[in-house]
């Protein structure tokens, strides 16, 4: 075996995509080694801003092999008085041979014999086809966004777009260079070379100071790693990652840390060698509210910010360096978070001298959406969704509908403040901060305010914390509202998602409304618990009429898409993708008309099915060879015992009799419902289902049918098992 | 180096314009009518069109009526000025070309916090969009950096780079100064003699007096005379000053908060569309005759 070493330096590629990246050159170079025969193994990715990597072993020759090349077949290759015909002559001089040297052999799965040459090939030096390795998997990465920077590769495919400029490769096989080159691209053509792979690399931009983006000659992966240490790069993310841990430790030791926003995760992939500065927030601005500081350290800045006494006094900065200099760096940056901070400040003083309810009026100089009006007859139509879930569909007692109602109509009032418009993710935390600093707030309208653009993530327990959103149906109805207005009125006007396109982050907006059906509303009281069908029809209604598709079109497009975001969420929770179609497929109670119960009929599927896990697999075979037969046939509408020729058939008779009156929870229902298995596969192994007395064919159809309906109740079995 | 850098304004203006110069780059003058940025020069938006190459660089005063704060906010400005540089094709060294022109400022990157930081650029008006950064100094925001891609719709090749240096940001960063206005724009004079009283009047002008019915006049006659030019024998330079014009036009209605929502898109498509035309015909215009064109009229 041979170490290959393949580093791509480019200009700093932006830091949310590293990871995956790193993934992707050790996946997508591993891939075209594959197809090359190189045999590649434990290959590895490593990422920094500058420079994608990927080390593995290959050998260094690829084994003799032979492939197997197909002609026609014999009818075909031979005449009637058995001559070879022209088509299994020049079949034969392709390949080199006459026809009297080629095989013949039955091709897949027969049954015609066909012509059959076996070609010797020799491996291949693994430095002969590393550069068009190289080429496959430089053109295989994906990047969120492509650029043109004038590069052409000469592999055939020309025009050579990338995530950002490649500006050094080193590609070393156990230290020789394979070369490679990319070329530049004039009057879309092929011109001079602008990178040519060798055994250098560059360290960090800046550092050794006075040494800074110094050229490094390498002979090997370990070699690489140690001298670009000391050129102040550490190749590793984890190692850059632990070195940002033990300079926060202290202040998180400290308890100054409440939430890292998930900086350090990012900063990790922002710089080469990370170093942590400490800035102090000035005195006057430590009484803004929490979200803004933190909106502007941690949106604008990427700092961390630290608490004490209640309220941030200080922020964590990573910069790309040793620290050295820091005293003067941080003044830079506490005047950038001082500057911004004064303008925040005014915002805030600003915005309160007008009361949010005052603004509801001129959110009709905001857009929605083009065809979908302002954001003042949004929050109308988010009034009336509420207003139809309290007296329509009784879903909310009076005082939750005043309440929300009021918060539906406050909802969107904060974007059009100074605030909000300076800083957007704010939206709905500003509302609520606005209104409780009024005074005299009920405070379940101002969390539902400040909360309904939320669930964003469709984790469990992921934010908001059931805490903070005061009366979890209150603040479930506004956030339904908003959503599924959302979401009726861009699919009425044919804006619904496909493929991986969704701008208008419609997915999101779905798997928020499943969040909030399965996590946030109060569900003790099965009456009050809602049917997203029914909601899904006041949603559109609420419209009125779209001109170019018609209501039951919308409905249908929504009600699959909702189906579909239920999956995923529940796919996402860890449940088997079988075990969810099986639940879902279930006909009474239908998954739409109530989430909530879906979930916790799944979760009893899963329990009792790992327990009984041989069972299910049984019954699920038995019921999908049961829903086969009944698709061909009718079966009797209940079955009559005088008509029951065997004993098998009396047997699961009694069987399905029984467990029709066993009450209790689903997993109990599902308990005595595997005890079905041994009737059931009985009931196969002796009965003759599909027999050719009519009368008799349909009571057995019929019994078969009564079976699967005690399941259909809870998940549809027959797709367990995949 | 010899000495410490000047760092007034106007000293950092001669120190770019000296650095770039002598780089390669032709030193144009501001352009003589009101825009956003830099990148809205014809010898930005233009010249990046086409095969042909282009160094160039300048200082464009750059007009946001939006952004007045009526010379009270000491970091918004209804104008502010930006150095722009455009580089076409963009060499491979880019990058250490920009960081060379700050060296020449008196910053020592390697003392400092440098960084290339995701940021890409659009511009709907001009159907123009790139792909690049924003280049931050200590956090703070001192140049855009793009690669561009597309301007007028029309795919760039090749492809050039742009620069564009905030000049007040460097400069406050510079003097350590807290306040625009407290600038040195020279030696003894500062930023607020020379500009507090313009951002007064302009801003009270842009938010509170300015006629928005003389704005959307000049808006529809732009949008007659622009097209018009094209029309009648490509005359991109003299459409293009009244494309800018028309987009002036906009930014002032939207500062006076005279543009309906409905209208806001319809505007900015409008302006487009011209944009769009007007890089048409300066591709047009740039290419030579096929051969056999030549040979028939011969």
């Amino acid at each position: 075996m041979a170490e290959f070493l393949l580093e791509i330096g480019c200009e700093e590629i932006p830091a949310s995509w590293l990871p995956g990246l790193a993934d992707q050159i050790r996946d997508r170079f591993t891939e075209a080694a594959e197809r090359a025969h190189l045999e590649p193994k434990s290959a590895r990715g490593f990422q920094s801003p500058r420079r994608l990597l990927v080390v593995a072993d290959v050998v260094s020759r690829g084994e003799d092999r032979e492939e197997q090349v197909w002609g026609p077949t014999l009818a075909v290759a031979k005449d009637a008085s058995g001559k070879w015909t022209k088509a299994a002559e020049g079949f034969a001089r392709k390949n080199g041979v006459s026809p009297d040297e080629l095989q013949t052999a039955v091709k897949g799965n027969g049954p015609d014999q066909n012509l059959l040459f076996v070609k010797k090939v020799e491996g291949r030096q693994a430095a002969q086809v590393l550069p068009d390795v190289i080429a496959a998997t430089l053109r295989a990465l994906a990047f969120p966004k492509r650029m043109s920077w004038d590069a052409w590769l000469d592999d055939g495919k020309g025009a050579f777009a990338f995530g950002r400029p490649v500006r050094w490769i080193v590609a070393l096989l156990d230290g020789e260079v394979i070369p490679f080159t990319i070329f530049e691209m004039r009057n879309g053509a092929k011109a001079d070379a602008i990178v040519r792979s060798s055994d250098v690399t560059r360290g960090h931009r800046f550092l050794p100071r006075g040494h800074g983006g110094e050229a490094i000659t390498v002979t090997s992966f370990g070699d690489l790693v140690k001298r670009l240490n000391e050129h102040y790069v550490m190749l590793d993310p984890q190692a850059r990652a632990a070195r940002i841990g033990s300079a926060l430790k202290p202040a998180a030791d400290g308890g100054e840390i409440h939430d890292d926003h998930g900086l350090p995760a990012e900063w990790r992939d922002l710089v080469e060698y990370p170093s942590l500065l400490f800035g102090d927030i000035p005195a006057q601005f430590r009484s803004l509210p929490v979200a803004v500081l933190q909106t502007v350290l941690v949106h604008h800045q990427k700092y961390v910010p630290l608490m004490a006494g209640g309220g941030v006094a200080r922020f964590a900065a990573v910069v790309n360096g040793d620290g050295g200099n820091g005293e003067e760096i941080v003044r830079g940056m506490e005047r950038v978070v001082t500057a911004r901070l004064r303008d925040a400040s005014f915002f805030y003083e600003e915005d309160r001298k007008r009361a949010l309810g005052d603004r509801v009026e001129s959110l009709a100089g905001v857009t929605f959406h083009r065809e979908l009006g302002t954001y003042k007859q949004k929050a109308d139509r988010m009034v009336a969704l509420v207003s139809a879930m309290g007296e329509r569909l009784g879903l909310l007692r009076k005082p939750e509908m005043d309440a929300a109602m009021e918060a539906a109509r406050l909802a969107k009032a904060d974007l059009t403040t100074l605030m909000v418009r300076e800083f957007t993710e704010l939206q709905g935390v500003m509302g609520g901060i606005y209104l409780r600093a009024e005074g005299n707030v009920n405070p379940h309208i101002a969390a539902a305010v400040q909360w309904h653009y939320h669930p964003v993530s469709i984790e469990e327990g992921s934010a908001p914390d059931t805490k903070d959103v005061g009366d979890p149906t209150i603040f479930g109805a506004v956030s339904l509202a908003d959503k599924l207005d959302t979401l009726a009125g861009y699919f009425g006007i044919g804006l619904n998602p496909t493929g991986s396109s969704d701008p208008f982050g419609l997915r999101r907006a779905g798997q928020g409304v499943i969040r909030v059906l399965l996590d946030f509303w109060k569900t003790d009281d099965i009456e009050r618990r809602p049917s997203l069908r029914k909601l899904i029809r006041s949603a559109v209604m609420a419209y009125g009429k779209f001109p170019k598709r018609g209501e039951t079109e919308i409905l249908n497009d929504l009600e699959s898409f909702l189906q579909d975001r239920l999956r995923y969420v529940l796919i996402t929770r860890g449940y088997p993708a079988d075990e969810v179609d099986a639940v879902l497929g279930a006909r009474e109670p239908d998954a739409l008309d109530d989430p909530h119960e879906a979930w916790v009929r799944l979760k009893a599927l899963h329990r009792v099915r790992s327990e009984a896990h041989e069972d299910f697999e049984h019954l699920a075979v038995a019921f999908k060879r049961a829903k086969n037969i009944l698709e061909k046939d009718a079966p009797a509408a209940s079955p009559d015992p005088a008509l029951f020729q065997e004993a098998a058939e009396r047997d699961l008779h009694g069987s399905v009799q029984k467990l029709q009156s066993v009450d209790g929870g689903y997993e109990a229902r599902l308990r005595s419902l595997a005890g079905l298995r041994t009737p059931v596969d009985k009931f196969f192994d002796d009965v003759l289902v599909m027999a050719e007395d009519q009368k008799i064919r349909s009571n057995r159809l019929g019994l078969l049918s009564q079976a699967l309906s005690l399941f259909y109740r809870i998940a549809d079995i027959s797709k367990l098992g995949g | 180096m010899s000495g410490k850098p000047d760092v007034t304004l106007q000293g950092i203006i001669f120190a770019l314009e000296r650095y770039w110069s002598d780089r390669g780059c032709l030193i144009h003058q501001p352009w003589d009518a009101e825009v956003g940025a830099g990148t809205m020069h014809p010898e930005t938006f233009l010249r990046v069109l086409g095969p042909t190459p282009w160094k160039v660089a300048y200082v464009q005063p750059s007009r946001r009526p939006t952004d007045g704060r009526y010379g009270e906010n000491p970091n918004r400005l209804y104008k502010h000025h930006q150095y722009q540089v455009i580089l076409k094709p963009s060499p491979a060294d880019v990058q250490d070309l920009y960081l060379g022109s700050l060296q020449v400022l008196g910053i020592d990157p390697a003392a400092h916090d440098v960084r290339f930081e995701e940021d890409n650029w659009e511009s709907p008006t001009l159907g123009a969009w790139g792909i690049g950064w924003q280049v931050l100094l200590d956090g703070q925001e001192i140049t855009q950096f793009t690669y561009f891609q597309q301007a007028g719709g029309i795919d760039l090749a090749p492809i050039s780079a742009e620069i564009t240096y905030g000049l007040e940001r460097i400069t406050m960063y510079l003097q350590n100064v807290d306040n625009v206005f407290d600038l040195e724009w020279a030696r003894g004079v500062k930023y607020g003699t020379v500009r507090h009283e313009e951002e007064l009047q302009l801003s009270r002008y842009s938010f509170e007096e300015a006629w928005p019915t003389y704005f959307q006049q000049i808006f529809d006659m732009a949008l007659v005379e622009g097209p018009r030019l094209i029309a009648s024998g490509r005359q991109f330079l003299a459409a293009y000053d009244w494309c800018l014009k028309a987009s002036h036009a906009f930014n002032m209605l939207d500062a006076r908060g005279s543009i309906s929502v409905s209208q806001r898109a319809g505007m900015i498509l409008q302006i487009r569309k011209l944009a769009c035309s007007i890089a048409e015909a300066y591709v047009q215009a740039q290419t030579p005759p096929a051969p056999g064109v030549e040979a028939a009229r011969g």
